[in-house]
This record gives structure tokens, C-alpha cells and sequence, in this order.
């Protein structure tokens, strides 16, 4: 559905469905470069099993109008501004990589919103390589071709699909390509600069979950662990042989461990 | 392309992840109609597009899958549908796009069922078409009309062997918000991936080289997720609600994947050209080995052009790697490894020399195919384009005495042998 925020037009997947507020939406944050398209899956499983769903594209991404935002607290900011203009008291948060860090900032600074916080393939920091922040600059379609070729594990490198046919590392390129350009460099350049990580999982109260990658190169498994040890998350889930791309290249594994963390109420 | 695999290692490997149950290093031919559900949720989330697998192999297969995903390594794609034959791949391309009172503008010079398609069947079903020559690229800007939903072509023009330059037709294209499509049958990825070259969406002949064996007919549509349908309101069928899915937003729920997935879920669920597992089996043995083929096919391509060129018996010949050949330019600038392995040329004597040579030759076959292993000759004024009127003949740029060679794998001393001998026969006519 798309929605006017502030002039801007937003444009938010509610999985497929009508969205029909219901209790506390779960509320999909995508990452660096990515969109709505980033959950389609999941949003589709939660969608179709009587959640509401909300997975919006933040400005200049997707189909989303608007120039991108340039701190992890702006973006948490707009999330809270999108909530307040569709009447959403609380959510439920699935934060992946950048996502994630927004996720933290949210759950941290505006706790009342946020009831449940589970974090995808991500960390408490996400340091970007300083080639990476330059290509993004300079160089955008090499930067996203690099993203996507380390954010894949072997499901994307051997071009093998859940959904028959389909094709991971090309659909991601084509993905962040359709995004307003500098909405990734302004995305890295975000993630560089957000410091409150630690100090943010240390004041969070609401329950909290992990989904991690063994196998991710973007944001390794060891980082994942330190946070659950600062969330205090006894909840961690590990997708064997899973690369940065989790949602999409592992859609099961990753919605078999979502369900059961969400409340319906 | 993204991907840390090149172009031989995604022909033998690309798609496919041996199960750990068996551990089959072959691709198994999944021979079968349906497939168990594990529960019903499972079998709903199915229906609903949450989760990956197959429901009815009309709609999917396992093999199929492995097919349609390394043809759209292969091709940098992001995803692709195979189809029972190239012409039901071109098929469900258009349904996917086009409503009665919508327009395509193609080349003029294409396989003789593409022309047929287009002028005779979906007109009749109100869709029109208007044929411009596929080297005039201002007569592609001319023609395309506030109803166009695509701009068709070949990029090796069959028979007549004109290039049509896709980068410089692309941009005219999507300049004017209407996307490329491209039949590139006789160039395959391994000579040209049109994707990354001004094309939108590809479809191919699997028949013909991607199989190469002559055993299985099949075709494919790969989507390049490169073309933005929601830039206007020309797309209704994949940026409006969606029938056949929840009324579901293609466009908005699938992003660059929108045109595949209505391929998918109207072209094989509503019509069904789907491709039988065992068929995909066999096209997949023939992807193995593509690289190395077309570089074969190639190396005596060139061997074939210098020999009709020299020999007395040939009148003329044609191919776009010959100086002489008016896209010369285009096809060395688009295809460095060469532009294809079929030849034209005409004998001298007229049409009943060139039936003469066609009658006796013994290595080469006569059949109406391209693409094979096989050295495959043929006469397409009376056969593959016979159904041709003469004005729609000459618009394709063929003429009586016009032979087809689609040049084969064989040790090439014996094709000229066996060349040479067939002209020696026909000059006797």
C-alpha cells in the first residue's frame, strides 16, 4: 500500500493481503541497499496466517519517493513517523542487517513502540569496508555486485532456488539497482556511523531474538553471538550453511523461527 | 552478470545441489504429475507463493527448475520459465504482456512461425503487429505506438541473417517505456548475453544449440529484471491486480521479478505449454557442453565460409562475420567470438542446383532444424518459410536459390568433401 508520510510517497508490502490493524504488526526492516522485497517471503507467511504485516520501503528505496536518510536514529525516527500515521500503538520487529541496527535503536529510544525484537543476520556494529563505502559512492552497480556476491551463501553462488527457476544473485542485483541512487551509500555510510549499539542492547528490555548465518561474510557469526551475550537473547537460532541473505535464500528455516517468537495479541 | 562462476563451470554445475538423501551427481529426472504435500498448511503456503517448491509440474518440476535456473545463470537472468518449444516460449511472453488492442513492433525478418504468430494468430485475438527491418532502428522508433507492450526481434535474423543491433534498439525501446524482447536462439549466452546488452527479457529455442543433440524440442523465457513496468501505465497485467493470485500487485509484490512470475502463474497455470522433466533431462546434457560446442561450431563455421567463398559452385554467400555482410560492424562489435554458425548462400543454377546439392549430399541431413551436432542443410523457399507469401519473402529478405547451412561439429574435411561433391553434382543440373 502506499502512504503519504510528510509529502513523501511510501510505499509498505503488507505480505499480499489487505492490511487490517490486528494487535501488534510485525514490522520487517530491510538493510542496507534492500526493500520491501528483501521479506517478500515472509511477509506472504505471516500475511496469509492472520498477521498484519508491514514491510516498508524507507525513502528512496523500492518504490518508495524521498531523499535516503543519513543516521540510524533518523531511520528509527521514520519508522516511528510511519507507525504514527497508519495508528500503530506497538510492533513487532524483524530487523535484518541494517535492519537490525534500527531495530536495536528503536527497541532502545522508543520502547513503548516495540514489544518483541528479532534480529537477522546482524550485529551490535556493522563496520563497512572503506572500498566498499567508495564504490558505493563512485561505483554503485560494482558495489552492489559485490554486496550480493558476498551476501549470498551457496544457495546464490550455485543459482539454485527455493522458488523454481528464480535466480538470487541476479533478482538482489536487479533489487538494490531499482533503488534511487545514493540510497546505498548513504545506507553503509549509516551503519559506519552508528556507535550505540552496545550501549543500546544493554538498556533493552523487551524479548529479543537472534537469527544468524553460519556461514555470513557480511556480518559473521561471531559478531551475531557477542550480541546475543550483551541482548542477554537465549534465543538464537544458527541457519547451517546460511550466507547474509538469510530471508530469501532460507525462507523456512528462517519463518520456523520467527512464528513461534511472535504473539498474535 | 553477479556471480563468481564463468561461463563453463554455471553450464555443468549452475541450478542444481545434489540432494542429501541420494546424492545423485546427475541431475534425476523427476518423471512425475504431482508431488506430495507434507501437510495442509504446506500445501496452502504453496498455493500462496511463501514458500519454494512445486505443486503440478504443468506449473513446475524439479528437473525443469534445474533447466530454468541454469539457463538464467547462463544468461543473467533472474529467473526463467521453460516452455515445451521456443514458439510457446514466445507465446507466454505475450500473454504476459499483451491485451486485445495492444501493439508489437517486430523485425520483419524472423523464423517463419514468429511471423505467422504475430500477423495471422494474435491478430485474430486483436492484437496487432507492425514489422520494421531489423537494421533500421529509426523504423523501430517510428513504429511504436502508445499501445505497444514490446518490441520483438531476433538477434541473428533466421534465414535471412540480419543483425539486429539490440544495445542501440534497446535504449529506442526503453526510451520510450516498452521493453526488448529478444529471440536469441542463434546466438546463445555463450556468443552474446542480450540481458546485459540492451534486452530486456530473452526467450530461446532450446531445440536448437542449448540442447545441440537434436533429440528434445524445448524453449525458455528468461527475465532480466532489468526493465521497470511501473514507469507507466502501459503494464496493467503486472502493476494492476492479478486474477489468477489473490488479486495480488505483481509489480509490487515481486519487484523485478513481476513479468516471470505472470509466466509462471497465468502462461503455465492457464495455458500449460510446460516442458516434459524428461525433455529438460536431455537439454540439460546439451547445456554441459555448450562452451565447448560453440566454439567448435564456430571454428568450422569460418572453415565452411572460406571454402563457399572460394569454390565455383556458389553464387553467393552470407554471414554476418563477412566483410561484405551489411551488419558487419554490428555482429563483430556485438558478437567478438563470432555470429553464429548458420550460413546462406545460393548455388549456381538457381533453385533446382540448390535441391540438387541439397539431394546429395550424405553427411550433412536435410531436415528442417538448426543448431544441431549434425551439419543440417536446407531450402527454406520450400520449406520452413513456404508458408510465406512472395511480399512477405521479400520483406524477409529471402530469395529462390537460398540455402540454409547450419554448420555442425563434424571433422570439417569431411563436410567438404562431401560439400564438394554435392556441388559437383548440382552443376551438372
Amino acid at each position: 500500500m502506499k502512504i503519504n508520510l510528510n509529502g513523501e510517497i511510501v510505499f509498505a508490502s503488507t505480505g499480499g493481503r489487505n492490511f487490517e490493524l490486528k494487535g501488534k504488526p510485525i514490522w520487517f526492516i530491510h538493510g542496507s541497499g534492500q526493500s520491501h522485497l528483501s521479506f517478500m517471503l515472509q511477509g506472504r507467511f505471516f500475511a496469509n496466517r492472520g498477521w498484519s504485516v508491514i514491510a516498508a520501503d524507507m525513502p528512496s528505496h523500492g518504490l518508495s519517493s524521498g531523499i535516503p536518510l543519513d543516521t540510524i536514529e533518523a531511520m528509527s525516527d521514520w519508522h516511528i513517523a510511519l507507525m504514527d500515521s497508519l495508528g500503530v500503538e506497538k510492533v513487532q520487529i524483524v530487523g535484518h542487517s541494517q535492519g537490525g541496527l534500527i531495530g536495536l535503536d528503536l527497541a532502545h529510544r522508543y520502547a513503548d513502540r516495540v514489544s518483541r525484537l528479532s534480529l537477522v543476520a546482524t550485529a551490535l556494529s556493522i563496520p563497512v569496508n572503506d572500498n566498499l563505502i567508495d564504490m558505493a559512492k563512485n561505483k554503485e552497480p560494482v558495489a552492489i555486485k559485490a554486496m550480493m556476491d558476498w551476501g549470498h551463501g551457496s544457495e546464490g553462488h550455485s543459482h539454485d532456488h527455493t522458488m523454481p527457476g528464480q535466480n538470487h544473485l541476479n533478482y538482489g542485483v536487479q533489487m538494490m539497482t531499482a533503488n534511487k541512487s545514493g540510497a546505498l551509500h548513504a545506507d553503509l555510510q549509516a551503519c559506519v556511523d552508528y556507535v550505540n549499539g552496545p550501549s543500546a542492547a544493554a538498556m533493552i528490555t523487551c524479548p529479543t531474538q537472534l537469527i544468524l548465518g553460519q556461514k555470513d561474510k557480511m556480518t559473521p557469526l561471531k559478531f551475531g553471538l557477542k550480541s546475543a551475550e550483551a541482548l542477554k537473547t537465549v534465543n538464537v537460532t544458527i541457519v547451517e550453511n546460511a550466507g547474509h541473505m538469510l530471508p530469501s535464500e532460507h525462507p523456512e528455516e528462517v519463518n520456523r523461527a520467527l512464528r513461534p517468537f511472535f504473539t498474535k495479541s | 552478470m553477479t556471480g563468481d562462476y564463468k561461463f563453463n563451470t554455471l553450464s555443468l554445475h549452475a541450478g542444481f545441489t545434489p540432494d542429501e538423501r541420494h546424492g545423485s551427481a546427475a541431475v534425476p529426472i523427476h518423471q512425475t504429475t504431482s508431488y506430495v504435500f507434507k501437510d495442509t498448511e504446506h500445501a496452502a503456503a504453496l498455493y500462496n507463493l511463501e514458500v519454494g517448491g512445486h505443486l503440478y509440474s504443468r506449473i513446475s518440476n524439479p528437473t525443469v527448475a534445474v533447466l530454468e535456473q541454469r539457463v538464467a545463470a547462463l544468461d543473467g537472468g533472474i529467473g526463467a520459465v521453460a516452455t515445451s518449444s521456443g514458439m510457446a516460449a514466445l507465446f507466454v511472453t505475450v500473454l504476459a504482456l499483451c491485451s486485445a488492442g495492444d501493439h508489437i513492433v517486430s523485425s520483419s525478418q524472423m523464423y517463419g512461425a514468429n511471423i505467422n504468430l504475430f500477423q495471422h494468430t494474435l491478430s485474430r485475438y486483436g492484437i496487432e503487429t507492425t514489422f520494421v527491418a531489423p537494421n533500421d532502428p529509426d523504423a523501430f522508433a517510428a513504429a511504436i505506438q502508445t499501445n505497444t507492450k514490446m518490441v520483438f526481434g531476433e538477434v541473428i535474423g533466421n534465414p535471412g541473417l540480419d543483425i539486429m543491433d539490440i544495445t542501440v534498439i534497446g535504449k529506442i525501446a526503453n526510451d520510450a517505456g516498452v521493453p526488448l524482447v529478444i529471440d536469441a536462439t542463434f546466438n546463445t549466452p555463450y556468443l552474446l548475453k542480450p540481458l546485459q546488452n540492451g534486452a530486456n527479457i530473452v526467450i530461446h529455442s532450446l531445440t536448437k544449440w542449448m540442447g545441440g543433440h537434436g533429440i528434445a524440442l524445448g524453449g525458455i523465457v528468461v527475465d532480466g529484471g532489468n526493465f521497470d513496468w511501473g514507469q507507466n501505465k502501459r503494464f496493467p497485467t503486472l502493476t494492476e491486480s492479478h486474477f489468477g493470485f489473490q488479486g495480488v500487485n505483481l509489480y509490487e509484490e515481486f519487484g523485478p521479478a513481476a513479468f516471470i512470475t505472470r509466466v509462471r502463474t497465468e502462461g503455465m497455470y492457464n495455458v500449460g505449454p510446460c516442458l516434459s522433466p524428461t525433455n529438460a533431462f536431455h537439454l540439460i546434457q546439451g547445456i554441459e557442453t555448450l562452451g565447448l560446442r560453440m566454439e567448435r561450431h564456430m571454428s568450422n563455421t569460418k572453415k565452411m565460409l572460406d571454402f563457399l567463398l572460394q569454390h565455383e559452385g556458389i553464387s553467393w554467400v552470407k554471414h554476418p562475420t563477412l566483410p561484405d555482410h551489411p551488419d558487419y560492424d554490428v555482429a563483430k562489435r556485438l558478437m567478438p567470438k563470432g555470429a553464429g554458425s548458420v550460413i546462406a548462400c545460393g548455388v549456381k543454377g538457381g533453385r533446382e542446383a540448390g535441391q540438387a546439392f541439397i539431394e546429395n549430399v550424405k553427411v550433412a541431413s536435410h531436415l528442417a532444424n538448426v543448431g544441431d551436432a549434425k551439419t543440417l542443410v536446407i531450402h527454406p523457399g520450400s520449406t520452413t518459410q513456404s508458408h510465406l507469401s512472395p511480399e512477405a519473402m521479400k520483406l524477409a529478405g529471402l530469395t529462390d536459390d537460398m540455402l540454409r547451412i547450419s554448420v555442425g561439429l563434424e571433422d570439417f574435411e569431411d563436410l567438404q568433401a562431401d560439400f564438394e561433391q554435392a556441388l559437383r553434382s548440382a552443376a551438372k543440373i
